[in-house]
């Protein structure tokens, strides 16, 4: 493929360039209507207008020329910028763990194309300990890419690859996993990890940053430094989410796969443990559990891999005012299980009783959570829950919605003509999806404003 | 063609070595250009908008309240090749908490960088665009919002949003009083946000509070032409009157802050940080100025010495033990008495000792007035290996406390020292101590340069200290959470339209009022400007006389705590000296009356100083009771004797009466008989 020497321009700013003779990285000077302007011509961005053309000036600031204001343009020079991350060789030591890291596309580490601002990814052992050279502290470092997606788009598929090449890692002998991924969808990934991949030995680690490594306020690198201590020699042996504690660069916690979400869109101290504590606070190098009733490290490598996952699932969140041939529609078109994030103890309007009946009776799985994202369900309570019960929707206890729905994707997955079967793997806890009892703190969202919580800001969470 | 901004490299080369150390204002401009200085601004200026640049919190509200604290770190990004700067890396490692403090009227999660970027606003960037047009800027046509690191804290973020409004202009610049009559070159007016308030920076924890954090600047940055200190002020006060002319930028303590750069030949462009005074810009440069000189002059000392550089294995990231430059020193100071540090050893802290080989003598040498070389030293240790608690060094160039004489051989013998060299001894926390012998080798390897390239900060004294070192070209890169910004020709017609007068405009209309060009420039940069356009004299006499009596008047009463005049009360004063009913000598003593006395009417005040139809019967009642009293001073001469009746007679006929014709009255009354 030829270089394309016009990088994101399109009319009427190309013909302006080929007019001119001119091309990407061409140095400039530029006469408008607006006076004359020299620069670096900059690639354009493709979400950007056709209207203007981007010079870099020599203070490394850049500007916008409007194509209708330009009277001249005239090449004095020609500078292409070529970038690469240097890779400085990993050091090894045989005395200290190895750990696995695998990518999914999120970038951990990462630095900038100064000119355009592009984000390059550094993944390779040699590019992370060239951005983040504490990690050769912590432990040796093998690294496999799986796949170039952003969060949003991480799915099934990845699911089932991403599992199958952990159970892989464990038995070939690593003392821990790694999983570099975008935030957005972390939580369902560690859910989805921690019902395909059981009694694992080692801890699985999943982190990734809120704020890109290419900003010094980065919370990239205490992640992956804290991640990489939980993963090497911390000693919970499950399938862990490795964030910022608060939002301050003080420690992170570790969130169980099952009870973790992203709570806030851009917060660094997004994840938070809902109905439940966290597992255990990193600070210092140092992995503090904060309970007990965690899965221990272990030395075998008995680990169950279960990759499976059935993608016609789905969650339906109600809302007043929900009509009947929503829930109709999802079974005509073959939808096999559906989760309904209900309001208060478990509700949906009688409407669409006879909708819940029919898709009971044609064989989709119907389950109830809740929207109110704390608290169990209780369907005893009032009648309408009794009601729903009738029409065999099975309710999930106090798992997470987003939880529920990949938990059920994977049992349909792993039982697809054994109805019974999976409403038994649904209905049982198998990686703290659901829990027996919620501890007075397990519903943490602090109202701003009052005096305690003033107090407590001032004095405490800092 | 643009021009390029030029080298951090002052255009001449040579050095004016022997050129004497001087205080301000004892130097000519002729002597300014031997030394080769040059000066250029950088001028920050907070704009009067309701809220801030990337968010809607309120602009320019300051607050003492603390709501809550964050605690972040900066750490140091991949440069553009690739690599950390091990500069940067080092100071990282020797690292720094920094702390946030939150008051939640004034800061949102945008400030602390826990939520991206709200569209830029619009009114800032319109005052912005209308600032660069009046100093006759080149405008962009699309805004870039870029990042521009800072590593010291002073923005959660690391970085300051910034943007180029335009580039290459000019603006009249004319101060009679300096012999400046040429125009003043403006590189650049970019729009960006204000970083943090420091509080506190104390060891490895500094504190900034956030209310100001994010408030709409114009940076406007002129080219170094500015060649004495003075020049320098005049710069700053003409840049900071054309942005006020916007009426849309904010006055007061804090609001508008300047960088100075300052070189002279041989040296390099030296960044004096965050001014607030134009006043105190005259003095800071010209001690800036002579520190360079005695910088270079210490390189040609060693020069002359034959001195090499002191090797720096592995550049700066360097550890000193392997190094036989440094010991740790505290074996041979355990019988040490000085206590500091005596101390330091009791705490188990850690004592080192540095050599520098050929140094001896020049850690005396003067830098700036009552400050020494070794003051580079010990600022570049506190501020890089955060040792606070003075003193923290001593050095054998200054033998008189400290160690005693048997300690300095023992710590020479064991450094292999000889006379040539000089010793510094440092001593704090094992790890800061540590960072301290490697600075102090850098500094000195440093010294081989002449002026190493820095930020410094000014102190009130006029001194300055190291702040930071100068940051590398790769800091600014593009903010990709916000899209650009086309700037629509309808803004800037909309801006055309409405554009204030301009200063040098003013000025002009000024002269054409009656007064000289160096009456109008102090007139149109004074407070009371708009006061006197309020007045609106309509002849020259009276223009040039209410001019003069302002700037005599107006600052005394505000001296006195006395608020402002409004034009109301003084217009019939005005309009009394046009129609010649009050006399232009009474001006100043009306204007007084009417200021001390806002109770009572101006008709009232004005009454006793009007010329009055029996004026010519009180000047022949006056100069008849003078004439009497000075039958008893005949021996005095002429002049004596008139000078003496004009004092007796015109305090009572002031503003009333011609002094002209009292002074005849006086000379028929007192000297008749004689010309008789
Ligand atoms: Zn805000």
């Amino acid at each position: 493929m030829s270089k394309d020497l016009y990088k994101g321009y399109r009319d009427p700013c190309l013909s302006l360039l080929k007019r001119h003779d001119v091309t990407v990285w061409c140095e400039l000077e530029a006469q408008t209507s607006r006076g004359e302007f020299h620069g670096l011509l900059l690639p354009r961005s493709e979400t950007a207008d056709p209207y203007h053309l981007v010079l870099k000036l020599d203070s490394g600031y850049n500007i916008g020329i409007r194509h209708d204001t330009v009277q001249n343009l005239k090449k004095v020079g020609y500078r292409e910028a070529n970038y690469k991350i240097p890779e400085q060789e990993f050091p090894r030591d045989p005395e200290k763990p190895t750990v696995r890291l695998f990518g999914t596309g999120g970038t951990i580490a990462s630095r900038l194309d100064y000119r355009t601002g592009a984000v390059i990814p550094a993944f390779s052992p040699g590019e992370l300990y060239g951005s983040v050279p504490e990690l050769a502290d912590i432990c040796n470092l093998d690294t496999e890419k799986l796949f170039g997606v952003f969060s949003e788009n991480m799915g099934p598929e990845q699911y089932l690859i991403l599992a199958e090449r952990i159970g892989e890692a464990i038995r070939e002998g690593y003392d821990g996993i790694m999983i570099g991924h975008g935030t957005d969808t972390m939580h369902h990934t560690s859910a989805v990890l921690s019902f395909m991949i059981q009694n694992t030995p080692v801890p699985i680690v999943m982190v990734g940053s809120q704020r890109s490594s290419d900003r010094p306020s980065s919370d990239a690198a205490q992640n992956l430094i804290n991640a990489a201590h939980a993963a090497s020699h911390g000693p919970i042996a499950e399938v862990v989410v490795c964030m910022f504690g608060p939002t301050s660069d003080r420690y992170n916690l570790l969130h169980r796969g099952t009870r973790v979400r992203k709570m806030h869109s851009s917060y660094r101290s997004t994840f938070r443990t809902l109905g439940d504590i966290p597992l255990a606070t990193i600070e210092d190098g140092f992995v503090n559990p904060i309970r007990e009733d965690f899965a221990p490290r272990r030395s075998d490598r008995d680990v169950l891999v279960q990759a499976a996952f059935e993608e016609k699932v789905t969650i339906v969140y109600y809302y007043p005012g929900m009509q009947p041939d929503v829930i109709d529609a999802l079974a005509e078109k073959g939808y096999k299980g559906i989760v309904i994030a209900g309001t208060g103890l478990g509700h949906v309007n009688r409407k669409i009783y006879p909708a819940l009946e029919r898709a009971n009776a044609a064989g989709v799985q119907v389950y109830m959570t809740l929207q109110t994202m704390w608290g169990f369900v209780q369907m005893y309570v009032y009648e309408t829950g009794r009601e729903i019960l009738e029409l065999g929707v099975v309710p999930l206890a106090n798992m997470i919605p987003d939880v529920a729905y990949v938990k059920l994707g994977w049992a349909l997955g792993v039982h697809p003509d054994d109805p019974e079967a999976v409403r038994r793997l649904m209905s049982t806890p198998i990686a703290g999806d659901m829990t027996d009892r919620e501890p007075h703190d397990g519903y943490l969202v602090l109202q701003g404003g009052v005096p305690e919580s003033a107090k407590f800001f001032t004095n405490v969470w800092k | 063609m643009s021009p390029r901004p030029p080298s951090d490299l002052n255009p001449r080369r040579d050095p004016a070595l022997d050129f004497p150390d001087r205080d301000l204002g004892e130097l000519s401009l002729e002597d300014y250009e031997q030394i080769g200085f040059l000066g250029g601004l950088e001028v920050h200026q907070q704009l009067d908008t309701r809220g801030k640049l990337f968010c809607r919190c309120p602009a320019g509200r300051r607050v003492t309240n603390v709501d809550a604290e964050v605690l972040r770190h900066m750490r140091p990004t991949l440069s553009e090749l690739g690599e950390y700067d091990a500069c940067a890396l080092m100071e990282f490692k020797t690292r720094k908490e920094i702390v946030y403090l939150l008051d939640r009227g004034t800061v949102c999660t945008y400030e602390i960088d826990d939520t991206p970027p709200f569209p830029i606003d619009l009114e800032a960037v319109k005052i912005g665009l209308e600032i660069g047009r009046l100093y006759g800027l080149n405008l962009a046509t699309e805004l870039h919002v870029m990042r521009k690191q800072y590593l010291d804290g002073s923005i959660p973020t690391g970085f300051q949003r910034t943007g180029m409004l335009g580039l290459t202009g000019e603006i009249p610049f004319r101060v009679p009083s300096l012999g400046i009559d040429r125009p003043l070159r403006i590189r650049q007016v970019s729009i960006e946000e204000d970083s943090c308030r420091e509080v506190s920076d104390l060891g490895h924890r500094i504190t900034f509070r956030t209310d100001r954090l994010g408030t709409p600047l114009t940076e406007v940055v002129t080219e170094p032409d500015l060649r004495t200190p003075f020049e320098v002020q005049a710069a700053g006060r003409l840049i900071a009157q054309v942005a006020r002319a916007t009426g849309k930028v904010k006055r007061g303590a804090g609001a508008a802050r300047q960088d100075v750069n300052i070189s002279v030949a041989g040296s390099r462009r030296i960044e004096l940080k965050g001014v607030g005074h134009h006043r105190r810009l005259p003095l800071l440069t010209h001690i800036e100025a002579f520190r360079q000189l005695n910088l270079l002059r210490i390189r040609e000392e060693l020069r002359n010495r034959g001195i090499e550089p002191p090797s720096l294995p592995d550049g700066r990231a360097f550890s000193w033990t392997t190094s036989p430059l440094v010991i740790e020193a505290s074996g041979h100071l355990r019988r040490c008495e000085y206590a500091p540090i005596k101390d330091a050893i009791d705490r188990q802290e850690r004592v080192v000792a540095v050599r520098l080989p050929g140094f001896s003598g020049l850690l005396s040498h003067r830098t700036q007035p009552g400050i020494t070389f070794a003051r580079e030293f010990s600022e570049r240790v506190r501020v890089i290996a955060c040792l606070t608690d003075r003193p923290f060094m001593i050095h054998s160039d200054v033998r008189d406390y400290g160690l005693d004489p048997t300690q300095w051989r023992a710590i020479h013998s064991a450094l292999e020292a000889d006379n040539e060299d000089a010793v510094i001894v440092v001593w704090g926390p094992a790890s800061d101590a540590d960072t301290a012998a490697r600075e102090i080798l850098i500094r000195a390897s440093e010294a081989h340069e002449g002026v190493p390239s820095e930020t410094r900060q000014p102190y009130l004294d006029g001194t300055s200290g190291f702040e930071r070192m100068l940051p590398g070209p790769d800091r600014m890169y593009p903010d990709t959470d916000t899209p650009p910004l086309p700037i629509e020709d309808g803004w800037l017609a909309e801006i055309e339209s409405r554009l204030p007068e301009l200063p040098w405009d003013r000025e002009n209309r000024y002269v054409e009022m009656g007064l000289s060009l160096g009456e109008a420039v102090e007139l149109g940069a004074s407070r009371w400007a708009e006061l006197f356009d309020d007045l609106s004299p309509a002849n020259k006499k009276v223009a040039r006389r209410l001019a003069h009596a302002l700037r005599k008047r107006i600052p005394h009463h505000s001296r006195l705590g006395r608020e402002a005049p409004t034009a109301e009360p003084i217009v019939p004063l005005v309009r009394a000296l046009e129609d010649e009913s009050i006399r232009l000598e009474a001006t100043e003593a009306a204007l007084d009356a009417l200021i001390e006395h806002p109770e009572k009417s101006a008709v009232e005040v004005l009454a006793s100083f009007k010329v009055t139809k029996t004026v010519h019967e009180e000047v022949e009642r006056l100069c008849g009771r003078v004439a009497e009293s000075a039958k008893d001073l005949t021996d005095r001469s002429r002049d004596v004797l008139m000078r003496w009746a004009m004092g007796e007679v015109m305090p009572h006929l002031l503003g009333k009466a011609d002094p002209m014709e009292v002074r005849q009255r006086l000379e028929t009354v007192l000297f008749a008989e004689e010309a008789a």
